[in-house]
């Protein structure tokens, strides 16, 4: 059988898809950002026509530490390009893209505040003090990361939106991709279709598909933020009684962050839900095993 | 020149190249790996080579893309590989609802240039392996593709995949077991 798998023909790519490929290399940036609202597929098509215009532009010019920003409507506190160590500001009726050198774009919703903080190679940084921004990124991972005041995301080659309020409290929706929110050790792995909280000095709270329960959605905030023992308990004793298959996202995560005396419970309800693969041995899991925990989650992801 | 390049001979040059903005680079680029891409695609989604051509294209748009901000820290092949499950995974995702066992036409249709002039018997063969390929799970599919169509290695399979090379093992000989089932009922 093996032979035969050797054996199958490779299929010739069509003509047409460099032709696509050029035609998007070719486009000019102009007409791309306004018009009106395209179907989702020519949506991304034209999303990519416009970051690689500005890419190809950006290549053949000295690097700079600037990100171009585009007022999309209303009044800004700046615009033409934006340096490290300074703010944009949208008010209530202004928004704004900003183009992240040649490896994305960022849409800055009414009443943001953002700060550039880092444009070098293996490293672009903005800070979201306030406010919402959507990101669409197409770099290697890890190359583009968001701080807010209560965690960094790293984007794993995605498109995501995150908020955070006056407080502080930030809140991850993953539209494509991967994003890892991350705060002093502590780390969320968020997939598309899920979303995640944070709060400052506790950091990401644990992630959750965003059709998933609300009786799972508002227990998991009680639970991670919530404060004190009854609300930890009665937290998780929803998250267990109402967690689907696919929420396996969450009682994973849980596994690591719920008492020694409550793993047990969380591990039962992973498994009843999607039999323990092989190679994943229980004690180990329960232990907290690095390697273990890892081998289990990228079993799982198949049903995420 | 461009069309004979394998992924073996695209050197550093021709990514520094590309790097620069290059037209001609990303054409040598394309060209080494269109029809392996294009080729995973079309087998990932049960033929359907609209889809695979989109999937193709926005793979090497993204490549095109982020190629300026690429290291070298990790293999050029392993970030093209990764793109392309990532493509296939998000693909499987929105296709989830609907998606359904292959359809033996839409495979039928990814025969060989020259499959008229091939004995009878071994493409008879090769339409049941895609056929039945076709139908494996993504997690099972998925491997498989890489290893046979871009003859990765554990370790390639295991970077571009985002997993153990435990798991790709596992996942291979699973995939191998349930292929071997298909094609017995296929026969």
């Amino acid at each position: 059988m093996k032979d035969e798998l050797r054996g199958l023909p490779l299929a010739k790519a069509p003509d047409s898809i460099w032709e696509s490929i050029e035609a998007s290399l070719d486009a000019p940036l102009a007409g791309r950002l306004a018009g009106h609202r395209p179907a989702p597929l020519a949506m991304f098509a034209v999303a990519a026509a416009a970051v690689i215009a500005v890419g190809v532009w950006f290549m053949t010019r000295p690097p700079k530490a600037a990100w171009d920003v585009v007022r999309v409507d209303g009044k800004l506190t700046k615009h033409g390009k934006i340096e490290v160590g300074e703010w944009l500001q949208t008010d209530g009726s202004s928004r704004a893209r900003i183009s992240v050198g040649d490896i994305g774009t960022i849409d800055v919703a009414p009443n943001t505040r953002v700060r550039m903080v880092a444009s070098q190679p293996g490293e672009q940084r903005l800070r979201l003090a306030r406010g919402e921004i959507s990101a669409s990124v197409t770099a290697p991972p890890r190359l583009f990361f968001v701080d807010t005041p209560a965690s960094t995301a790293v984007d794993l080659g995605c498109a995501y939106t995150m908020k955070a309020d006056q407080d502080g409290n930030g809140l991850l929706r993953v539209t494509l991709g991967w994003v890892s929110l991350e705060w002093e050790g502590r780390e969320a792995l968020v997939p598309a279709g899920a979303s995640c909280r944070s709060r400052p000095k506790i950091g990401p709270g644990t992630p959750y598909f965003d059709d998933a329960s609300q009786g799972l959605q508002d227990a998991l905030a009680s639970f991670d933020f919530g404060g004190g023992r009854p609300a930890l308990d009665s937290g998780l004793d929803t998250v267990l009684a109402e967690a689907r298959v696919r929420d396996t996202l969450t009682l994973w995560h849980l596994l690591s962050r719920v008492e020694p005396a409550e793993r047990q419970r969380v591990y039962n309800r992973i498994i009843d839900l999607v039999p323990l693969p092989k190679g994943v041995s229980p004690d180990k899991a329960l232990q907290l095993d690095p390697e273990t925990l890892k081998l289990w989650r990228e079993e799982l992801a198949w049903k995420w | 020149m461009v069309a004979g390049l394998s992924d073996r001979e695209i050197t550093a040059d021709i990514i520094e190249s590309c790097r620069q903005g290059d037209r001609d680079a990303f054409r040598a680029l394309y060209e080494a790996y269109k029809d392996k891409v294009y080729s995973i695609a079309l087998y990932f989604f049960h033929g359907d080579e609209t889809a695979a051509s989109d999937m193709t294209q926005q793979v090497f748009l993204k490549l095109i893309h982020g190629i300026a901000q690429f290291r070298g820290d990790a293999g050029f092949s392993t970030w093209l590989y990764r793109l392309v499950v990532n493509a296939c995974m998000d693909g499987a995702r929105r296709a989830k609802p609907r998606e359904l066992a292959a359809s033996p036409d839409a495979v039928d249709g990814l025969a060989g240039p020259d499959s008229q002039e091939q004995d009878f018997a071994r493409e008879q063969t090769a339409r049941s392996v895609r056929t039945a390929l076709s139908a494996l799970p993504v997690k099972f599919r998925l491997p498989i593709l890489l290893r046979y169509f871009e003859d990765l290695s554990y370790g390639e399979m295991a970077a571009a995949m985002n997993c153990s090379m435990g798991t790709v093992a596992s996942r291979l000989n699973r995939g191998h077991k349930m292929l071997a089932r298909k094609l017995e009922s296929l026969r």
